[in-house]
């Protein structure tokens, strides 16, 4: 009787502790976690205000500091440059920045921007052009005036055409001196095809033919309002920043222009191995893969599943974890917004287990395509994605940017919410299904940059070796 | 002509307006964020800092343990890292089946492991006793292994939404990042706990490997990473900054599970952790949860502090590194630790003579003279918490050299030594370092590392915001004192990656 009533106590006070749950049980790893919900996200109202001149904005006001960013996409790239003057765009973003405008010189401006503690800066990337400022908010009118004459007046000084060729110049005599860049440049160039303006890569020759006129030609033909997209973000409030913009950016003057489509991309599966034989290393890089695909694509969702699985469950833990043989490893079918990505599976390993390890990469990539991922692994894959998706709206600046970024490329303004609803939905048949329709483990290109003496075994023996050169043209004599 | 004189005084005026207003409206918003900075230390030394910040529901958490590559000895460097890379390997509780069973294999395996070590350092090794132990090895290593849940840690922190699980090791710290939805504070806490409180060094043999892999791709295969360690190798005869963190080959080849236990023990005690949590919860609840799941780490003896200082350079030196590559170049001065008096003089002297497009190097070496593509200051390499480097790197542009950028820095720093700086250099850097404490503050994780680094190395999170004061007390004078003190050529080091012939 005694007996239980004591347990009827227990009971009641083990009761009463599972009610106020944390406060006095301390949890092992392993406990059930019950989470209490989130705190709702606060989606900051974002301003979408198109320009007479065809500029569009999105505005998202952000008060806890007091700054301002501003950050613009213009519709050109270096897939536009012609290809006897390769690095014409990005010297082009370059001295739009550094060469002055009909005001100021361009070392006027760097002095003028520092002294305030502000940056505006600008680059030229394969399918878009960007511009950024970082301003102290009451410093706003000083860096639009500048950023206006930059877009507006830009003087393109000469002194900084050469400085900018001097640049070019000494970058492609540099690009062979590190490992990573040589595997990234020519793996590149195996899948967009050697003279694809997805793989181009300046030459001494390019440099040299590149004048004023075409730099001016460059700009004259992309700069425009009615070509470029821009977000601002910061601590203003949004109709007066209107205004100020209007003032400003809004007499930029907009015209009549054409960007011609994307150059298209035509592949062709194959096993190919090459080599890039490097004396000097210890260490192989290995890159192996193929074309990739768009985002746009319907099995995207499904494809990020597989990717997570691929690269962590299977790449990682098999070649890092379960056998030391390298620091990173990764294998993911890669997409771009609209141009095709890439089927990239890379790892650096010691010369001495080169062929190993990229047989056991051929392996896990085979694997994916052959048997179906566990539920633990889709689980996982999921959970990561769908528990730390709210890490996409942590900032003010990241939800503003990505609306620019979505409007530029012509996506839906809730392309990551549809993705999100995808992925919830992905089964284990879907990533199967994916794995077998997009890779082709059979039909990769695999590039070695390495120290082919040291290797575990020939290179010949994943197939016939293409040796391939990266010695640097020389640049032409100068005239006697 | 005309117009750029206007052009320059309305500059000129305008700073004055600025230097005035800037200081009070970011002082005010330093202070006010200051103000809500919260500190709780566990009877066992164990400290949190706390920051609520509830724009978004996530927080960020930052494990600073006070120890680095500084803190090791001949035949275990590289053991920090290695040990950061182990703190993802699980406990008695994560990454296992059955921890009891495990242990016994891990302790067999050790033993096993040391007697091949020792019959291999005998004058004459038996090669088939040695060949019949390491297959003994092998077996038991996968024996071992079969008790393994291969890196549960790492899924288990990733499927409840860590963005940004990872750790980084430096001469100075070991420090562990996490950012996680607000909800899973306990999660973090008990997972995290669990880790210091009874972590098990499993699959140590295998990721040794995976660190000299990363010893290779980082340093080994890259010029400028054999620089780097042969240059604080001669910049440091006798303190432990001489020595890079990543470890020399040989002691990664050796270094044992035990040691890494030992150093465990000796460096993670409770007091010498510090932790920063930024984002949206409330200080109290965290406060309440640390004592619940942190308290019970035994509390351990503060670590002695490193013995050997180094002593004063007795002349220039230089160090050359020969690799198929275009030249590089790196000068250091010896300078004090962080929380020297003379740190704030010295961060504007480096940012005025190297940091950003306006500055003095940039504007002669790259824009004025074009001998270099860049060039900039690096001001404390390798690490702060010690006597350190005030330092400048330049990359020589094509068909010049590296004497030819050495030659101009040179004649830089003597006109900083012989003329000081203006006042609208010193207005510069005073924004700008200001500008770069607010653009790092909007960021929890940022946020998270800066207070604890302020709190360890310099002495005081409050620092992180009063820095401030000393910066905007920084006169020309000082800056002019600095570089005098400093730059001595008697005390430099000069580095050069040499195209091999």
């Amino acid at each position: 009787m005694k007996k239980q009533k004591i347990l009827n106590i227990t009971v009641f006070f083990l009761f009463i502790l599972l009610c106020v749950g944390s406060v006095f049980a301390q949890k092992g790893p392993r406990d059930k976690f019950v989470f209490g919900p989130l705190n709702p996200i606060k989606m900051p109202k974002a301003e979408t205000v198109e320009l007479k001149n065809g500029l569009k904005l999105f505005l998202v006001e952000d008060h806890e500091y007091p700054t301002i960013d501003l950050r613009a996409m213009v519709k050109t790239g270096s897939v536009y440059e012609p290809s006897t003057k390769i690095g014409l765009g990005t010297i082009t973003a370059q001295v739009l920045r550094t060469g002055g405008t009909a005001f100021q010189t361009g070392d006027e401006i760097d002095k003028e921007l520092e002294t305030m503690a502000a940056t505006i800066e600008t680059h030229m990337d394969r399918d878009y052009s960007y511009l950024t400022v970082s301003v102290l908010k009451e410093d706003i009118d000083k860096a639009l005036k500048i950023l206006t004459d930059i877009l507006m007046s830009p003087a393109f000084a000469e002194d900084k055409i050469e400085l900018a060729k001097i640049q070019q110049n000494s970058i492609i005599s540099r690009r062979n001196d590190e490992i990573m860049q040589i595997a990234n440049r020519e793996f590149r160039k195996l899948i967009y095809g050697k003279e694809s303006p997805y793989a181009h890569h300046p030459e001494y020759t390019d440099t040299g033919a590149v004048t004023r006129e075409d730099i001016l030609d460059f700009y004259k033909r992309y700069f425009y309002p009615n070509n470029t997209t821009m977000a601002v973000w910061g601590d203003f409030n949004a109709k007066a920043m209107v205004t100020k913009l209007r003032n400003t950016l809004g007499k930029w003057k907009s015209a009549k222009i054409s960007v011609p489509p994307l150059p298209l991309v035509k592949y062709e599966y194959k096993y190919t191995v090459n080599l890039i034989n490097k004396p000097d290393v210890n260490q192989s890089n290995i890159m192996i893969g193929h074309i990739g695909g768009l985002m746009s694509n319907p099995d995207y969702p499904a494809l990020n599943v597989m990717n997570s699985i691929l690269s962590y469950d299977r790449m990682f833990k098999k070649i890092r974890t379960d056998e030391g043989l390298a620091y990173a490893v990764w294998g993911f079918y890669g997409a771009f917004y609209q141009y095709p990505g890439v089927f990239w599976n890379g790892a650096q390993t010691k010369s001495e287990s080169t062929v190993y390890a990229i047989e056991l990469m051929l392996g896990e990539m085979k694997r994916i395509t052959e048997e179906e991922v566990t539920d633990e692994e889709l689980a996982r894959a999921k959970d990561e994605y769908l528990n730390s998706f709210v890490f996409n709206f942590d900032s003010k600046e990241k939800i503003v940017r990505r609306l620019m970024t979505y409007a530029y490329y012509g996506y839906p303004l809730d392309f990551m919410d549809r993705v999100k609803a995808g992925v919830e939905k992905v089964t284990k048949a879907d990533v199967i299904k994916v794995a077998k329709k997009y890779l082709r483990p059979e039909k990769v290109q695999i590039l070695v940059v390495g120290k082919k003496e040291d290797f575990d075994k020939p290179l010949s023996s994943l197939g016939p070796v293409n040796v391939i050169d990266i010695a640097i043209p020389p640049p032409p004599r100068p005239m006697e | 002509m005309h117009r750029k004189r206007g052009f320059y005084l309305k500059l000129i005026l305008s700073l004055a307006f600025i230097a005035v207003f800037t200081c009070f409206s970011l002082a005010q918003t330093f202070e006010a964020v200051k103000n809500q900075v919260k500190v709780h230390t566990l009877k066992n030394g164990m400290k949190f800092i706390v920051l609520e910040r509830h724009d978004a529901p996530v927080v960020s958490f930052h494990v600073y343990a006070d120890v680095g590559s500084a803190n090791e000895s001949y035949g275990i460097t590289g053991i920090s890292h290695l040990l950061e890379h182990m703190a993802f390997k699980g406990s008695k509780i994560v990454g296992t089946t059955d921890y009891e069973a495990e242990i016994k294999v891990l302790n067999e395996l050790d033993a096993l492991y040391d007697e091949i070590k020792k019959e291999k350092a005998k004058v004459k090794a038996d090669a088939e006793k040695i060949k019949e132990m390491e297959e003994q090895f092998e077996t038991l290593r996968l024996k071992a292994k079969e008790y393994v849940v291969t890196d549960e840690f790492v899924d288990m922190m990733s499927k409840e939404g860590d963005r940004q699980l990872n750790a980084y090791t430096s001469f100075d710290a070991t420090q562990y990042i996490d950012s996680l939805p607000s909800n899973k504070l306990e999660f973090w806490m008990s997972m995290t706990s669990d880790r210091f409180l009874n972590p098990v060094f499993r699959e140590f043999f295998k990721e040794r490997d995976v660190v000299m892999e990363e010893r290779r791709l980082g340093l080994e295969t890259r010029p400028i990473g054999r620089l780097v360690e042969d240059f604080v190798a001669t910049v440091f005869k006798a303190h432990p900054y001489h020595h890079h963190v990543i470890g020399h080959m040989s002691d990664l080849r050796n270094i044992t599970r035990q040691d890494v236990e030992e150093y465990f023990r000796k460096y993670y005690g409770p007091s010498n952790l510090t932790v920063g949590i930024v984002g949206d919860v409330k200080a109290e609840e965290v406060f309440r949860m640390a004592e619940l799941y942190f308290e019970r780490i035994p509390s351990e003896p503060k670590p002695e502090p490193i013995r050997t200082k180094e002593p004063e350079q007795w002349g220039e030196r230089r160090v050359t590194v020969e690799a198929i590559s275009q030249p590089i170049i790196i000068v250091g001065y010896h300078r004090p630790a962080a929380r020297h008096e003379d740190d704030a003089a010295l961060e504007a002297l480096a940012n005025i003579i190297g940091q950003g497009r306006s500055s003095r190097l940039y504007q002669v070496l790259v824009k004025e003279k074009k001998v270099a593509i860049h060039v900039e200051c690096l001001n404390g390499f390798p690490g702060n918490k010690f006597p350190n480097l005030i330092a400048f790197l330049a990359v020589p542009a094509q068909n010049h050299t590296s004497k030819e950028c050495l030659e101009l820095i040179d004649e830089e720093i003597g006109k900083i030594k012989e003329e000081s700086v203006t006042p609208e250099d010193l207005t510069k850097f005073k924004r700008n370092a200001e500008k770069d404490i607010l653009d790092q503050m909007k960021s929890n994780a940022r946020m998270a590392a800066l207070l604890t680094y302020a709190d360890v190395v310099l002495g005081e999170w409050m620092l992180t915001f009063d820095q401030v004061q000393e910066i905007r007390a920084i006169t020309e004078e000082d800056v002019k004192r600095v570089a005098n003190t400093y730059l001595i050529k008697k005390h430099r080091t000069i580095g050069e990656v040499v195209p091999e012939k």
